[in-house]
Formats: C-alpha cells, structure tokens, sequence
C-alpha cells in the first residue's frame, strides 16, 4: 500500500475505522489517475472525466463559489453543505475553503474513493469534510441541520454510482422535514393486497402524517354478487366494470371531501385513468404502489401512467418496462411487516397444539405447491388456507377444511411451527421457479415473528434477507425434504437464524421503512409542490400565535399535530380529564354554535 | 339594584314569551332587566315594556368567522362578549334557551344564580331550577306537558302571580307606516281586516293555502272582511297563490314588514288566524284575538296563545304531537282543521260568540275546540268546548297539571274529573315501588360508604343501585304514564355533583323518595286507592299494585 493511501486511510481511521477498513479492502478502479494540464491529477471513471482537464483547482474554485451562493441563499443560520459525488476532491477542498459551515460528502462507491486515497493527499480534506457512512439511512440523514444538496455533476454522470438514487432520496428525506402530510390510502375491494393498505396507514399514521384510510373491503360482496347476473363471462365483465367506475365515484367524493396532499392506492384498488386524473385535478399527488407480479396481473399498463409515482416489487425488465409507460417516477419497493402485527407471541399449550406443527405451510394451493409440499406429508406437515380442492393427499393434512385463515392466527401459526416453508406460488412451473424474482410478503412476516423458514431462492431476496444466516433457501422443491428433517433436529440453531431474522426485519424491512422511502421519493420529485400546498393549521401554529394567552397555553398543552378546527380541539379536550378552563369552555360553546347555526351552511 | 340577565337565543316569538316574566320581574322593584338576544330581534326587545337594556349578539358575524375558519377570531369575539357581560355582575340569569350552546354560555358568563340550562365545571349539563327541570322533561313527554312555555318561564323566575297577557308596545311610526302599507293595498282605516299568518317555521306546521283560500273566499263573502296575508319574505309565494284565488279581497304584505311593523298590522287586524308561530304570539301581545291551528307537532297547552279568551283549534290525531325531528309523508292532520270549521271559529270568535263557538265544537267533533283562560293559580288553562268528555290522555295531563302544582307550587291537588285509569294508575304504583327500592338501596349506600365497608362491598352496593335505576327508567320507557316523572327524575340526577360518596347517596336517597311520592300522588290522581279497589274486586287486572 503506498504512503499516500495509507496516510489518507489512517485520516479517516481516526473518525470512521469501519470505512476506513472497507477501502483498504476495496478494489481501486480499473481507470487511472492523470495529470491535468496544470499538473494535478484528475480522473476519467466508466467514461466521464471527473475534473478538468486543465485546471481542476479553478474549476473546483468556480464550482465552490456557486455552491456557497446556494448555500447563502437557502436563508437558514448554519446550513450544511452536502456534496453528491467525491470525485479526486478537489470541488470539497474548495467548498471548504470558502464555507466556514459543515461539510459532509456522500460517496457510496468504495472503489473510486480508494482510487482517489491513492491519487493525492486528502489529509488536510479529510479533517475538514465529513464521509458520509456508506450505508446512509434516514437517521444520518434526519442528523444534517438544513441540509443543502450539492451535486457534483460529473459524479452523477458517472452509470451504476448510485449516486442519483441516493440523491434523490437524501433530496426527499429532506424535503418531507416538517411536512405532515394529509394522506388518503386507498384499498383494493379484496385480495391479498387488502391488509397491506393497513399496515401502510398504520406506518404512515406512525411517520407524523394525517390518514385515512379508504377501506372497500365492504364492497367485496357486492362484487362477488355480480356473477349472478348473468351466466356470460362478457356480461359479468361489463357489471364489474361498472362497478369499479362507481366506487371510483365514491373515491373521489372521499377525495373531494378530505383534499389530501396525497392519494396511495393499493394493487386492484378501483381507480381507472380518468378517476386518478380527477383526483389529480382536485391537487392531490397521485401514488400507487403495485404489489404483484405484473406477468400475472398486466392491468398495470393500463394505471402506470396515469399515477405520479408507481412503486412495484420487481426490478428489471419490468421496472424499464414501467417507466416507459409512466408519466412519473417508478421505483422499486420490496413489501415488509408490521411489527405491531407480525411479532414473536407466547402461546398456550393448548394454542401450540392447535395451531403448531414441525412443519407447517399457510397459503394457496397453487399447483407448484401442491406437488413440492406432498414429499413432506410423512414429516408432520400441516397446511393452512384456500383452494386446496383436488389436492389429493395434501386434503389430509389440510387444516380448517380449507377456511380462509386471519391474520392473527397466520401469526399463531408462524409461532408455533417449527418449519415454516415458504415457497412462492407459479402458475407456469412445478417446485421452484426459476426466473422468481420478487419476494413475497410472508417472507418478511415470518422474519419479523421470528419464525425459522425454509424459503425458494429469489432473484431478489439476497440483498433483504440473509440466506444462511436469516433464511435457509431451496433452489429446487426436491430439496425441501432433506432440508426439512435435517432443521427439525437443529431447534437451537433454528432459533438463532429466526432471531437474526427478526433483527433484520425490524431494522430495514417493517412498512415503516417502506412508507419513509416511499414519502422520501415522492417529495424528492415533488416536495416543492406539497410544501405550496395549504396547510390546515395546527394547534402548535396557533399556540406559537397566541403567545402568553389563555387559549395559546390550552393549545399547547393538547399534542401539537392537533388539527386547530373546532372537531379537532372539541376531540381532544373530550380526551382530557377534570374540569373545563375558560378556554375549553369557549371552544366547547363554539362547537355547539357550529352545530346548530354553521354546519349545514359549510355543506 | 338587583340586575338580572335573561338570555333567549330562539325565535321572536319566544322573546314575546319572555314579557310577563320580565314585567314581573319589574314589577317586584329595583329591578333592571338585561335581554340578550341574537341581533336580529333585538327590535322586538325596544317593544317590550320592561326590558332596560337589549344585549345584541351578533351570530351571524360569529357565524361567518366560523365559516372562513377563523377560529382565534371567533374565540377572541366570543371571550371579548364574555369579560363584557361578567363585568355587569349580574345577580340573576335566566337561560331561556334550552340548548347546550346556552349552558355553556351560562356557565362562562358565571352568575352565582343561573336558573334553566347550565354546565357543570366538568363539562356536564345542569338544569338548576325544578321549573326549568320539569320543562326540559315535557319537551321530552309532550303527550303529559301540562303547563304553557310562559308559565315555566314565570314560574323559574320566581313569579307566581304575573301578568296574564305578553306585551308588546307598537311604536307609532311603525303604525303609521302599516297605515301607508294598507291604503297601498286599498285597505281604508275603517276596513274590517281579518289577518292570516301563512308562514312556519317548518313545512309539516303550515297550513296549507287551499284551506287559507277556503277560508277567505268564505270569511269575505259572509264577513265582506279583506284578508291581509303575513307572512316573510319566503312565504310569498303561497301568498301569490292565495292572491291569484282570492283577488282583490286578499293583501299581501308578507315579507313586507319589520317586526314592529308586523305587530303594527295585527293591531289593526280584528283578528289572526294562524298557526303555532311567533305572529301568533305577537298578535296576543298587540291585544288582538287569534285563532290558532295547532296540528303536527305543535300543542295549544305548552305553546297556546297566553291570553284569556282566545280560541285553539286542535287535531288530536293518534299520532298527535308528532316529533319536531321527523319529516311526515301524510300530515292528514292538517285536514282535519277543515276550513268551514276553521271559518266557522274565525267568525263566531270575532263577535265574540262562544255559545255559536260551542255549538261549532259540536258539529265538527273531530277537532277540539279550547277557549284560553287561567285557573285560579294564574296559570294558563284550556278550556275545552263542546262538552265532550275528556279524553284518557288529557286526563292523564291534567293529573299531572295538578300533581306539579302540588309539588312544584305547593297547592292542594284536586282530584281529576272522569273514570280512573287504572293502567296509569297500575303503572305508576310499580314505579312508585321499584322507586322505593332504590332509595333504600341508596341509603344503603350511605350507610356503607359513612362506615368502614370494605371497598368492593361499597361498590357492589353502588352497581345494585344501578341495576334498579336502569329498571326505573326501562319502566318509564315502556308506560307512558310513567314517563314525565322518570324523564324528570333522570334531570335530577344530573344535578347531583360531588365527590363525597356518602353525600351522593343521600341526594340520589332524596331523589328515590320524591319520585316514589310523586309516583304515588300521581297515581291516586289518576286512580283514587278506592276506585283501584272497586276495579280489582270487580275482576280487573291492572290495578292493585301497590
């Protein structure tokens, strides 16, 4: 390693060991270093050149001097400047030099900071600007005070940096800082997209913002009722659209009556094109997030772009796919668990003989499961939900005759089997399939409970969940069995992988994450907008208003989101003990003026 | 100077209501009366004798800061009228208003002696006069109200011997200007003027205009009379149609005159024919005679024209009075005021004819005539005509007319005319009973709770006593009888504050024994023990318990 690597490591040891340790071990770029005209070196990395060619030092200069009007501009005390992209430094020398305020530098690309450790000494850098952490997340981020996003171009520039996804999320976390959002969650009639809208509003709720959520499930019935009008399938289809078109009606009076700053809808909720654009027209920002397998489900071609962001659960080709079609930002979104749902229960004896097995599966009898799981029939296999009709064998060990199961007991099973299994279902393959990309949802419930699953590998589950150390994978169904009786004979180390599991759900993969990062892209792209938007005041903004009075300090004693509109505070006072003040009084006496002389005029 | 405040946030007719109690309140001396009054009928306040200062509150302007949601607007103007009316240290308030909106407002405005609808500190309604109690309970069991709004208006003031008209004093340039209004209309000074009152306040209260034009056709054919219609400005289209039928018989000045303006015209008038409306009431406070349609929801006892001599037209259909709430999709009572009936009272009434006024009660059954007048306590009475024998439910009523005059004025019941009831009578001896029950069980309490009783038995005894309140008010609800005084007692129980056990269970004792009195002096009202007795030896069923 050469003196100038090493000293430049030892700078950074002395703050950030751990990154420290990950360059020395980084591979350095393949491209070199080069002498600019001027003599010092610059750098032309996966074909852009990072600095000038010349002068990177009065290129850098000019750079810093528009990056400190923007910093005076941002009209905040001390702001921090936070740079995207680290090149060779030359940009942070100069920022630092003309900016007396904090300094932090986003780099997620080890291998390009090695190679600039190695290009020139960084000490005097290094003292000066912070390395943000390589993996940044939204506390490190929460951590900046009125953070200042400057991007070094060329670093953008730069394919598979990942530099602009970070941006733009740093740009949204950012962006949503203060911002409580009027939220409207909008879910499907049924399916198995229906609980998530839960999870999400109850996350949302969570994050500070104002929910309501849109429950059609009461209107699955009638939906379910439309096959009795007519025995052909085109009839049926017209009713059913029909349907759909009048509870889209009924969306938007739900739309119109709250004015959400944003609308999420599930997968299948019941919004076409002209409905999203109605909601669009009354100001709201539109998101979906799309929950299933677009082979399965192509009705996505149809909303993509009618939405302002589309979240999916699988990456290419079908992200390339979406965005062709999309007027706005697609993103990929992987599903989660709620904490508060999907956590580890102390069950009764009687509980665990109900519900428990050594080796349990909870969910359709798609046929790639129905031939997988019967080699397991002599392992005390239980199975648990619907359309197992014609399953032969598996009828035996079929649980509830088939019944739909809540999630409650889900969870009561995922305690208390041994072996969960996991197998995503195929409508086109036997066993495991190969080209599975997405991981469903009960790959993070059974995480989150804590639960010891066998799970089919996934293109797209190594980066969530640990195989061997959070999850034991099978490639082909084959395997299952062998698998299955080795883990039975192994509880102890069953239960450390669970108990890793559960770590790392609750870490990365609960709706809480999800929601942060899906409010996070939505206001990098859209902030600005849902900042300008009007926002109904709080009791905190009218306390900070009313000052010393009697009625600011009620206010301030009453949780500060409180809407400040008569319902809102009458609401929060009924909560509240003892006897009224004046203030409560003179708002108690208000309401029941509204009631009686304004209501009916205010509609 | 005893400043007294009277706050009546309704309706103009409810203020005219208002003016016996504060001439009596005038009348006891060093007195001075503060009305506040939504800003709109501040005028009608200017008219009544009595009243020293008219405290405006404009709700409309509260209204609109609502409507731009500016909320610290409408608190600070509401705080702003509040230090304003605290700093006048009333000694007396009467809240006239029977909405929670006024008990707040009674509560923060404060006046040690606040009588009708108030609020406890902890946010629970108070009804702090037994008079006020007793009407918050008849709005409730309209089938047994048994005293006119004015009356408990009197009554909760203290006033027990008042004055048995409302008042209203027409200022002359309001005259002069119905005078020019008129001679518009080719009415000379001397024309004989029948008015009608077209408007109400709800659709089911309206009289319909076929049976106004019936009428009219008929009063200026035999009466050669013109009709001047009344009415405000959104009856005028009814009025337009009774014009077009009438021609130049009918006036039309609805929604043509202020307040005094109106009470300027009904002096003129003979006579009003009107509905239940605040016109009514100002046509009795002018001094001239109405007859009044009361059918729906409306009742000539609690809401009838408070002066002798005026006549009430009935229709006691079986679903009479129906509730203020609904929407009725056959008010068929309206028709059974017919309009040669009505036509009939309207005449014999303006010559002042109560033998033809009988006679009419005869011929037409199905309503039931009532000539206004005052019982010998000064409260307002009807006199039915026509010599029917009362009904069971006005019988009923009238046990409980004199079952709280005994109570509530301390004068001696006098027994009620006709057969016994022996269901209401049955009825409330079982209230009467389960009533006693609970006082004993309340004075167990007491016991317990003034002793060393181990926690759980003390509130073991307190559910006990529960389960025997939820079965009186179950028995309240099933026998109608039964349902004033249990309504009444639950008002009372409201009233009740505190913390000390011990004192708690020995008002909710007090409470039992008084509804078991009154349950019992109600039920010798209807049913006399000796008459219960007869029943029961003669093979009846319901009577006999005791």
């Amino acid at each position: 390693m050469g003196d100038r690597l090493e000293q430049n490591l030892r700078a950074l040891a002395a703050c950030d060991p751990a990154r420290a340790a990950a360059l020395a071990a980084a591979v350095p770029l393949e491209a070199a270093c080069m002498p600019a005209a001027n003599g010092d070196p610059t750098l032309v990395a996966d074909g852009v050149l990072l600095h000038s060619r010349h002068d990177p030092r009065r290129e850098a200069a000019r750079w810093a001097l528009a990056a400190c009007e923007q910093l005076a501009a941002a009209g905040e005390a001390e702001p921090t400047a936070v740079v995207l992209g680290f090149g060779l430094g030359w940009h942070l020398g100069a920022l630092a030099e003309c900016w007396r305020g904090g300094v932090v530098v986003v780099e997620p690309d080890d291998r390009l900071l090695r190679t600039a450790f190695a290009a020139r000494d960084l000490r005097p850098l290094l003292a000066r600007v912070a390395l943000a952490p390589a993996h940044l997340d939204e506390a490190v981020v929460d951590a900046w005070r009125a953070p200042v996003i400057l991007p070094h171009a060329p670093s953008l520039l730069r394919e598979g940096s990942g530099l602009r996804a970070l941006g733009e999320r740093i740009a949204g976390r950012v962006a949503l800082r203060g911002l409580r959002l009027r939220v409207l969650v909008v879910s499907p009639v049924s399916g198995g997209s229906h609980p998530i809208t839960g999870y999400c509003a109850r996350a949302l709720g969570a994050l500070g913002h104002e929910v309501q959520t849109l429950d059609l499930a009461a209107f699955a019935g009638g939906m379910d009722a439309i096959d009795g009008f007519s025995p052909k399938a085109h009839a049926r289809r017209t009713v059913r659209q029909a349907y759909g078109r009048f509870l889209g009606t009924g969306v938007l009076a739900a739309v119109e009556a709250m004015r959400p700053d944003l609308v999420l809808a599930m997968a299948q909720a019941p919004l076409d094109g002209a409905v999203i654009e109605q909601i669009r027209t009354l100001g709201a920002t539109t998101a979906f997030w799309f929950v299933e397998d677009h082979r399965l489900f192509p009705y996505w071609r149809e909303v993509v772009g009618a939405y302002d962001h589309v979240f999916v659960i699988q990456e290419e080709p079908f992200l390339g796919e979406a965005r062709r079609l999309a007027r706005g930002g697609v993103d990929y979104l992987p599903l989660a668990a709620d904490p508060a749902v999907h956590r580890p229960l102390a069950l009764s004896s009687g509980e665990r003989e109900a519900l428990g097995a050594p080796v349990a599966f909870v969910g359709a009898g798609y046929r790639n499961r129905r031939v997988a799981l019967r080699t397991l029939l002599d392992c005390g296999l239980r199975i648990w939900g619907t359309e197992w009709e014609g399953s032969g064998p598996l009828l035996d060990v079929l649980q509830r005759d088939g019944a739909r199961i809540a999630t409650d007991d889900c969870v009561r099973i995922f305690n208390a089997t041994a072996v969960n299994v996991n197998l995503h279902s195929s409508t086109w393959v036997d066993g495991v399939d190969p080209e599975g990309d997405f991981v469903n949802p009960r790959a993070f419930e059974l995480a989150a409970v804590g639960a010891f699953q066998l799970v089919d590998e996934r293109r797209l589950l190594p980066p969530l969940l640990a195989a061997g150390s959070e999850v034991v994978t099978f490639r082909q169904a084959g395997e299952l069995r062998e698998l299955v009786r080795s883990w039975l004979a192994r509880a102890e180390e069953r239960a450390a992988i669970g108990a890793a599991a559960r770590r790392r759900a609750l870490a990365e993969h609960t709706y809480r994450h999800r929601m942060e990062r899906l409010l996070a892209l939505v206001c990098a792209r859209d902030g600005e907008r849902l900042r300008a938007r009007p926002r109904r005041a709080t009791v905190a903004d009218a306390a900070r208003l009313e000052g010393g009075s009697p009625l600011g300090c009620f206010l301030a004693e009453l949780p500060p989101h409180t809407p400040f509109t008569l319902d809102g505070v009458v609401r929060a006072l009924q909560a509240r003990a003892g006897d009224l003040c004046e203030a409560e009084s003179i708002l108690l006496l208000l309401h029941q003026f509204d009631e009686l002389y304004v209501r009916e005029a205010r509609q | 100077m005893r400043k007294v405040l009277i706050v009546n946030l309704t309706r103009f007719g409810d203020l005219l209501q208002t003016s016996p109690t504060i001439a009596g309140l005038r009348a006891a001396g060093d007195t001075e009366v503060t009305v506040v009054v939504e800003r709109n009928f501040a005028d009608v306040c200017e008219g009544i004798p009595g009243v020293d200062r008219v405290w405006p509150i404009d709700l409309d302007a509260l209204g609109r800061l609502l409507l731009a949601d500016d909320l610290r607007a409408a608190y600070h103007a509401v705080a702003h009228e509040l230090a304003a009316l605290r700093a006048e240290r009333f000694a007396l308030a009467l809240n006239y208003s029977s909405s929670r909106m006024s008990a707040v407002l009674l509560r923060l405005i404060g006046v040690p002696d606040t009588r009708g609808w108030s609020m406890s500190g902890d946010g629970h309604r108070l009804i702090t006069h037994p008079w006020s109690r007793l009407f918050s309970a008849s709005c409730l069991t309209r089938g047994q109200a048994a005293f006119n709004l004015v009356d408990h208006y009197q009554r909760v003031a203290g006033i027990t011997a008042g004055t048995r008209r409302l008042c209203f004093e027409v200022p002359p340039a309001a005259r002069s200007r119905v005078a020019v209004l008129l001679a518009d209309g080719g009415v000379g000074p001397d024309q004989p003027l029948v008015a009608m009152q077209l408007g109400a306040s709800r659709d089911i209260r309206r009289w319909p205009a076929r049976h106004f034009v019936a009428v009219g056709r008929l009063l200026h054919a035999q009466l050669g009379v013109r009709l001047v219609l009344c009415g405000g400005g959104g009856d005028r289209p009814m009025a337009g149609e009774i014009v077009a039928a009438l021609g130049p018989a009918a006036v039309d000045c609805c929604g043509r005159t202020s307040i005094a303006e109106l009470g300027a015209l009904l002096e003129r008038a003979d006579l009003l024919l009107t509905g239940d409306t605040g016109p009514m009431h100002m046509a009795v406070a002018v001094g001239t005679p109405v007859v009044a349609l009361f059918f729906g929801p409306a009742l000539p006892v609690d809401t009838g024209p408070y002066a002798a001599d005026q006549l009430c037209l009935h229709a006691p259909v079986a679903c009479a009075p129906c509730d203020h709430a609904i929407t009725c999709l056959n008010p068929f009572c309206r028709d059974v005021l017919e309009p040669e009936a009505v036509t009939a009272a309207v005449i014999a009434r303006r010559a002042q004819d109560w033998q033809g006024l009988e006679a009419a009660a005869r011929r037409w059954p199905r309503i039931a005539w009532y000539r206004t007048g005052f019982d010998a306590e000064g409260l307002f009475d009807l006199a039915p005509l026509g010599g029917a024998p009362p009904s069971p439910a006005e019988r009923l009523r009238r046990a409980h007319r004199a079952l709280w005059k005994g109570e509530l004025d301390g004068t001696s019941p006098r027994p009620v005319d006709g057969p016994p009831l022996a269901a209401e009578a049955a009825a409330l001896r079982a209230l009467a009973g389960l009533a006693r029950h609970a006082a004993a069980q309340a004075a167990r309490v007491e016991r317990l709770a003034g002793g060393d009783a181990d926690v759980e038995v003390l509130e073991a005894a307190g559910r006990e006593l529960e389960v025997l309140d939820a079965a009186i008010f179950r028995h309240g609800a099933i026998h109608e009888a039964a349902a004033q005084l249990v309504q009444l007692h639950r008002f009372e129980k409201e009233n009740v504050l505190g913390d000390d056990v011990a004192a708690l269970a020995r008002a909710t004792r007090a409470q039992h024994e008084a509804l078991a009195r009154r349950a019992r002096r109600l039920a010798d009202l209807v049913a006399p023990r000796a008459a219960a007795t007869a029943t029961v030896e003669a093979g009846g069923i319901h009577a006999g318990v005791a």
